[in-house]
């Protein structure tokens, strides 16, 4: 260890830190926030979802139940304007169980938007620079331990169609290297009439509908007879991954007055 | 808002001052951990630059990764640590056993690779599934057949027992411990295992010179391995075919990560470092001794597999002679100082004092 010494390297990281300091105040200062939350309704055959005891059927007359849906949300963009909220990059929603559905809260500059959108997945290099802390930690078992990789999306339940052991549906979706891609982009626009406005110091409140039904009849047909699993990265788990987009919309905006 | 701006701005200077104080430790403030850069040796590429990118060592995060690594109580039953399958005296791979043995005495499906120079390794494991040295430890301690404990037991576990969080805190400079941290401290401790020190090296560094029998070893090695395990690793850590048939367990290797059949079959290049003591050798450790490898490349090679390399599909021409001269090649590549390296072995993972502790006093 050196002594204390007025050392070049010290005066320079001074100026970096008076630099730093300066450009954070000014951002401050110029920026009003305020609150979005986002609240995430999932749903199927138009009922909201309720894990383990309820009973849904797809187009192709499958029933099954769910026990387990989660997945990543991330880059959040409003208005088509690219900014993005402070905080955190990475959020896993999860349908809760008995416990009450916490939103999703983000940080906005005030103004009013049009739109709301956000990446389904993780950004590759998230997925190879090592172990991830925050919503990204492991210990969310989110993570593939014998193919290094996040599933950006798991959804676990049962079907009599599913010929799986214990007719089983274990979708664990994922993939990030060239080829195997599974992340969405996905926008949803709120009506002119009723936008999104976010105030200084206050909370806008979204309601986000995740329809179940898309999973199965999007722009792809899923069969639990067919596919009841999905564990790796892959062809099946890209296909099921085009469904996604048609799964998000907005159900209701509520403003502050 | 402008309060809250005065605030936020006399929080980033105070902290920010104390950054600043970190190299002055005469006004009492706490020293940061002390740095453990990786040696390179002499004549070595650079180390892949995304093993200690965000995890710069210190001699805290070793000691702390070397205390993890030969826990075994990271592990469901408590039995079983790293270092039961990674042995030091068979550099760090599991002696004398072609299958790893985990919780229960459960057998695994593969041969536990001898552990060094891992810093050069971009993907881990026999297909290298794994794409980063932080995340390698995931696998072995949440699989069924290996320590098979969840990382939430592990995380209480560790953060119950006292001697960790003063190490968490010496290492990482405050006392929280999460996976992030376990796996980073494990990899400062993995990520050092460097081997570069045997007969060969000090060959190479004119400090010592090889018998004929070595020499003309040396020049067999050059002539028939080195395309696939050339110096100074003694490995390119590329995915090939040489030739084994596909096992009981039906492993065909690097085919079930990257879903490509031209990959059926292939496996990491193993190095050839330490590879006297790493024994039995294969992925599956089908090879209980060197002759054995090498007479599987002169007269067992399968050549009817499609997704050989090219480069064995004529097996490898060798007299019995030659391949005896060969192994005792082989032989100069075994590191003692590497199986003996008290730095690396148990017992004796000391709290090195960390920022807190040179404020308490505690030196
Ligand atoms: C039950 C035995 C067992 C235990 C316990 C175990 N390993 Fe391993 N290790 C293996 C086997 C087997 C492989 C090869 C895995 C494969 O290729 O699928 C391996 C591979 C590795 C590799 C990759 C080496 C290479 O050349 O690709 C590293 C690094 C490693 N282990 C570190 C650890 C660490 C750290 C721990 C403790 C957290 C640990 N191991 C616990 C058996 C074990
Ligand atoms: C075409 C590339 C190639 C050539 C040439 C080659 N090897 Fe290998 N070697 C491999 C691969 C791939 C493996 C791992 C195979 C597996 O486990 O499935 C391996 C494994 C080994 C192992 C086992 C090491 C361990 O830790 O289990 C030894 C020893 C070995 N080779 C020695 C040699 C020798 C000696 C030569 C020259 C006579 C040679 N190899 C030539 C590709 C090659």
């Amino acid at each position: 260890m050196t002594a204390n010494k007025l050392t070049l390297q010290n005066i320079f990281r001074g100026f970096l830190f008076l630099a730093a300091m300066l450009s954070l105040a000014q951002t401050l200062v110029a920026q009003d926030t305020g609150m979005v939350n986002l609240h995430f309704i999932h749903e199927a055959n138009g009922k909201g979802l309720v894990l383990h005891d309820s009973v849904y059927t797809n187009r192709a007359g499958e029933t099954y139940s769910i026990k387990k849906l989660q997945y990543y949300l991330g880059h959040f963009r409003i208005g088509g304007t690219g900014s993005m909220p402070e905080g955190d990059a990475y959020f896993l929603v999860k349908q809760p169980y008995v416990e009450e559905a916490k939103p999703l809260e983000l940080k906005l500059p005030a103004g009013t938007y049009t739109s709301l959108g956000f990446t389904l997945g993780i950004d590759s290099i998230d997925h190879c620079s090592g172990a991830q802390s925050g919503a990204l930690d492991p210990i969310n078992n989110m993570f593939w331990t014998w193919n290094s990789g996040y599933v950006i999306f798991k959804m676990e339940g049962n079907s009599p169609s599913s010929p799986s052991d214990l007719g089983r549906i274990e979708h664990h979706i994922g993939g990030y290297k060239a080829g195997e891609d599974v992340a969405q982009t996905i926008i949803m626009n709120a009506s002119k009439e009723n936008p999104i406005r976010v105030l200084k110091g206050r909370v806008t409140d979204i309601f986000i509908r995740v329809n179940l039904d898309a999973y199965w009849d999007g722009i792809q047909q899923i069969r639990i007879s067919e596919n009841p699993l999905c564990m790796s990265p892959g062809p099946l788990a890209q296909k099921i991954a085009a469904n996604f987009p048609a799964m998000f919309s907005l159900a209701d905006i509520k403003n502050p007055k | 808002m402008k309060a809250r701006v005065i605030l936020l701005l006399c929080v980033t200077v105070m902290s920010g001052a104390l950054w600043m104080g970190a190299t002055v430790p005469d006004l009492g403030y706490p020293l940061p951990p002390d740095p453990l850069p990786l040696q390179v040796p002499a004549g070595w590429p650079k180390p892949l630059p995304q093993v200690f990118a965000k995890n710069k060592p210190t001699e805290q995060g070793f000691q702390l990764g070397k205390k993890l690594f030969y826990d075994q109580r990271l592990s469901k039953n408590g039995q079983v640590s790293c270092a039961n399958c990674h042995q030091q005296f068979a550099a760090f791979a599991t002696f004398d056993h072609d299958l790893s043995h985990g919780l229960n005495d459960v057998l695994g499906k593969r041969n536990a690779p001898a552990l060094m120079n891992l810093a050069w390794m971009p993907n881990l494991h026999w297909d290298g599934g794994i794409n980063h040295l932080e995340v390698q430890p995931l696998h072995p301690l949440t699989a069924p057949d290996e320590m098979g404990e969840s990382l939430d037991s592990i995380i209480l576990k560790i953060k119950s027992d006292t001697s960790y969080t003063k190490m968490f805190r010496a290492a990482f400079g405050d006392a929280q411990i999460n996976t992030q941290r376990m796996l980073r401290a494990l990899t400062q401790f993995t990520g050092h295992l460097v081997s570069a020190n045997s007969k060969y090296d000090k060959v190479q560094r004119g400090e010592a010179s090889f018998t004929e029998y070595e020499k003309r070893g040396y020049e067999l090695y050059k002539a028939n391995c080195a395309a696939c395990h050339p110096e100074p690793l003694f490995t390119d850590n590329s995915f090939r075919n040489n030739g084994l048939s596909l096992n009981r367990f039906h492993d065909i290797g690097r085919q079930a990560i990257t879903g490509k059949p031209s990959d059926s079959l292939a496996f990491k290049v193993p190095t050839l470092r330490n590879v006297q003591m790493s024994y039995p050798y294969m992925h599956d450790g089908r090879f209980y001794s060197l002759y054995h490898v090498i007479d599987h490349y002169r007269s067992g090679i399968d050549t009817t597999q499609p997704t050989l390399d090219p480069q064995l599909k004529n097996r490898i021409q060798m007299t019995t002679k030659q391949r005896n001269e060969l192994v005792y090649f082989l032989y100069t590549l075994t590191d003692s100082s590497f199986i003996k390296n008290p730095r690396f072995s148990p017992g004796n993972a000391v709290l090195v004092p960390g920022p807190d502790m040179h404020k308490a006093g505690m030196k």
